[in-house]
């Protein structure tokens, strides 16, 4: 049992009041740390808050806040919830980006969320501004500089009195620019999931828990676990830029060494890159026995990246024990399900043909999946007290252990919905259960996904991932890294297989050849045979602002006959960096799903189905080696 | 002094991070149509920060578009009397 139990996020701020000695620290890119104590935090909320006040901001009111450094974003956030207005965070311009295509976003956004005033940089005013003027509810821009003023005198620095169903924030996760949807975060949410993560899931104890994060605090994640639950808990947290991170990746692990980090989360690209970049000085030099929780989630979770990073790390003291897979997403504030502390990665294999066939999760020898006939699924717990994880068909029936259909959350962390949208949030939240659009399956209470509901194919009665397709088409040579595209239409009998993909050809006999070949290749792996495949130039297909491939908007164009011929898009390159560039490049985009499931020919470095088998025999032989000596 | 020609340097950089061949690179080439993604364009900014020793702030990168905005910031940057071309 955890000795803070404040009922809300401003409570909690305020019990903050006279603690001196731990909060949180800030680091600029020079290293150069600020530290803000938890009386500090408060004290600094609470100036914002007068600000705030004085131009005449009520509570209920929104606030769009763009603001890159955690220093600034940190107190603005709290500042606003101290005086009950509703922060809409958001992320920042790219760098060398379209800044066109970044104030659409813009636009869409904030004419959802309707905020009196934007928050920024007073650097940054003038590059944000001139694209939204015409957001009708917007009155102007605070800088961030004029809330670091002393708070104006004769304005209230009261803390706001909140309900558990009063608006705590707006978190936007929306797969489309066009539409864009704010989770509504009410405070009985934060209480609810700060709880369940640092006292259900992590066991964080205030005097010797010490967080790092380098995580987009615009992101969940970053926000809602290194922001919002440590300060509810009191555990102190050592801020890295995201940018420095993304320049110097192993800085990550070098802080934890540094700091004596204990718990850290990343979603999987993080750690891949990361591990990638860790030199044997490092190893011999690091120490990060300290670490209890390296959580992994808000993406596919790839079972090798995972044991490749135990593996490399285990030379810097890193416990096995500490990787942490989870399962969460926005609409559920943030995390759903955490394997326990004292359990490390494991992995179900399954049959791929009962899968396909019978939505049935049948657990199968390891050597199966040499022989291409099963796939491994990643464990990604149990749920937390209070919360239920049911598993769904189409039919809304709900099934039994190991049968697969999408997976439905309720419990006091599910948002109240989409903010100003009702058909939207009728549509995932209607009938008392988050659906969350991921596929997967319980067995013995365990959590494991396996793909999204939307894109799966569906032919002739077999369900195949279109990933698993695409990452076969991907293989290949000549075919562009991360730029193939798998879907189906309706044909005669059944749905039909449509493979598009991205390639340089020179030749009209080069373009049929490697037609014929991806044709083959499917057949050959999946014993399907695609009824079209279209070749498209390099950087024809549609993607979103974040690099991620949009699936349905090429199978819009392919029905509509103009595939690939939109011209050139802007972002994008291979798959790896796909996934990071979805997370770090400030996306409103790929934040709404964490997710986690079973990518196990995708491992980053792995090229090949054999290279992946390969790969895959050594880790096993290492997790049973390692067990043996652990049991 | 040091002399600089942006595209080279460009050119340096974007093989260095991310394997990638870029040629006619010119002051008009629109950065954003280069097929670099948002996190090989943050290392390449880390790399010209690196061999130039400059620092370039967040929102002036916001701005720059093309080969030619990146040559005048970095102009910008570095000290008076380099000679900084694209």
């Amino acid at each position: 049992m955890s000795k803070w139990n404040a009922p809300n996020l401003i409570a909690a701020l305020d019990e903050s009041k006279g603690l001196t000695d731990k909060g949180y620290t800030f680091l600029d890119r020079d290293q150069k740390e600020l530290f803000l104590s938890w009386d500090g935090l408060r004290a600094e909320a609470m100036k914002r808050a007068a600000h705030f006040r004085k131009y005449g901001l009520k509570k209920g009111d929104r606030v769009a806040m763009v603001l890159p450094d955690g220093e600034d974003f940190v107190p603005t956030f709290l500042g606003a919830v101290w005086a009950g207005l509703v922060p809409v965070p958001l992320y920042p311009p790219l760098s060398m980006g379209k800044l066109d295509s970044y104030r659409d976003t813009m636009v869409a956004v904030l004419t959802k969320a309707e905020p009196t005033y934007l928050v920024t940089l007073s650097k940054m005013q003038q590059v944000l501004w001139a694209g939204l003027t015409h957001v009708k509810s917007l009155k102007g821009v605070i800088t961030a500089e004029e809330l670091k003023a002393p708070a104006p005198e004769g304005v209230s620095q009261d803390p706001a009195q909140v309900s558990d169903d009063d608006l705590a924030f707006l978190q936007f996760t929306s797969g489309s620019t066009s539409t864009p949807k704010g989770v509504a975060v009410t405070h009985g949410n934060l209480r609810a999931n700060a709880w369940a993560i640092m006292v259900d899931g992590l066991k964080s104890d205030s005097e010797t828990d010490h967080g790092v994060s380098w995580l987009p605090l615009y992101h969940d994640m970053g926000l809602i676990g290194f922001v919002i639950a440590p300060l509810f808990h009191k555990v102190q947290v050592t801020f890295i830029p995201t940018m420095s991170f993304v320049r110097s990746a192993t800085l990550w692990f070098e802080t934890i060494h540094r700091v004596r980090g204990t718990i850290t989360f990343a979603p999987n690209f993080a750690y891949a890159l990361a591990t990638k970049r860790t030199k044997p000085e490092q190893l011999a030099r690091w120490d990060l026995s300290c670490v209890k929780a390296f959580g992994c989630g808000a993406e596919p979770i790839n079972s090798g990246t995972m044991r490749t990073f135990v593996e490399t790390l285990s030379k810097a003291k890193l416990n096995p024990n500490a990787l942490l897979p989870c399962y969460g997403m926005a609409e559920a504030t943030l995390a759903i399900s955490f394997i326990g502390m004292d359990e490390t990665l494991s992995t179900d294999v399954i049959e791929t043909d009962a899968y396909q066939k019978h939505r049935t999760a049948e657990p199968v020898h390891l050597t199966r999946l040499a022989e291409g006939k099963a796939q491994e699924v990643v464990n990604c717990g149990k749920t937390f007290p209070g919360h239920e994880v049911g598993i769904f068909d189409d039919e809304g029936k709900r099934l039994a252990d190991r049968r697969i259909g999408e997976i439905q959350v309720r419990g006091p962390s599910i948002a109240k919905g989409y903010f100003r949208d009702p058909d939207a949030t009728e549509r995932t939240f209607g009938g008392g259960w988050l659906k969350t659009g991921d596929l997967g399956y319980l067995a013995n209470g365990n959590l494991y996904i396996v793909g999204r509901k939307k894109d799966l194919i569906i032919i002739n009665g077999r369900n195949y991932d279109p990933q698993r397709l695409e990452w076969l088409v991907d293989e290949m040579a000549g075919v562009r890294k991360g730029s193939s595209v798998a879907f189906s239409k309706p044909g005669a009998a059944s749905e039909e297989l449509i493979i598009v993909l991205e390639a340089r050809t020179s030749s009209q006999t080069e373009l049929e050849a490697l037609k014929e070949a991806v044709k083959q290749r499917i057949v050959e792996q999946m014993q399907l045979t695609p009824a079209d495949v279209v070749v498209c130039p390099v950087g024809s297909l549609p993607k979103t602002s974040s690099g991620k491939l949009q699936r349905s908007k090429t199978r819009q164009q392919y029905l509509d006959g103009t595939v690939g011929k939109e011209g050139n898009r802007t972002i994008g390159s291979n798959a790896e960096k796909v996934v990071l560039a979805r997370h770090v490049a400030m996306s409103l985009l790929g934040r709404s799903r964490h997710r986690a499931r079973r990518v196990v020919e995708h491992a980053l470095e792995v090229r090949t189905v054999t290279d992946a088998v390969g790969k895959l025999r050594l880790a096993s032989d290492y997790f049973s080696n390692r067990l043996t000596r652990l049991f | 002094m040091a002399t600089v020609h942006i595209p080279t340097l460009f050119q340096q950089a974007a093989l260095e991070v991310s394997g990638k061949k870029l040629d006619n690179l010119t002051g008009a080439t629109v950065i954003s149509k280069l097929g670099l993604d948002s996190v090989a364009v943050m290392e390449l900014v880390a790399h010209f920060e690196e061999k130039l020793n400059i620092r370039m702030p967040d929102e002036d990168l916001a701005k720059v578009q093309t080969v030619a905005d990146l040559g005048g910031l970095v102009k910008r940057l570095m000290p008076s009397g380099s000679e900084v071309t694209w």
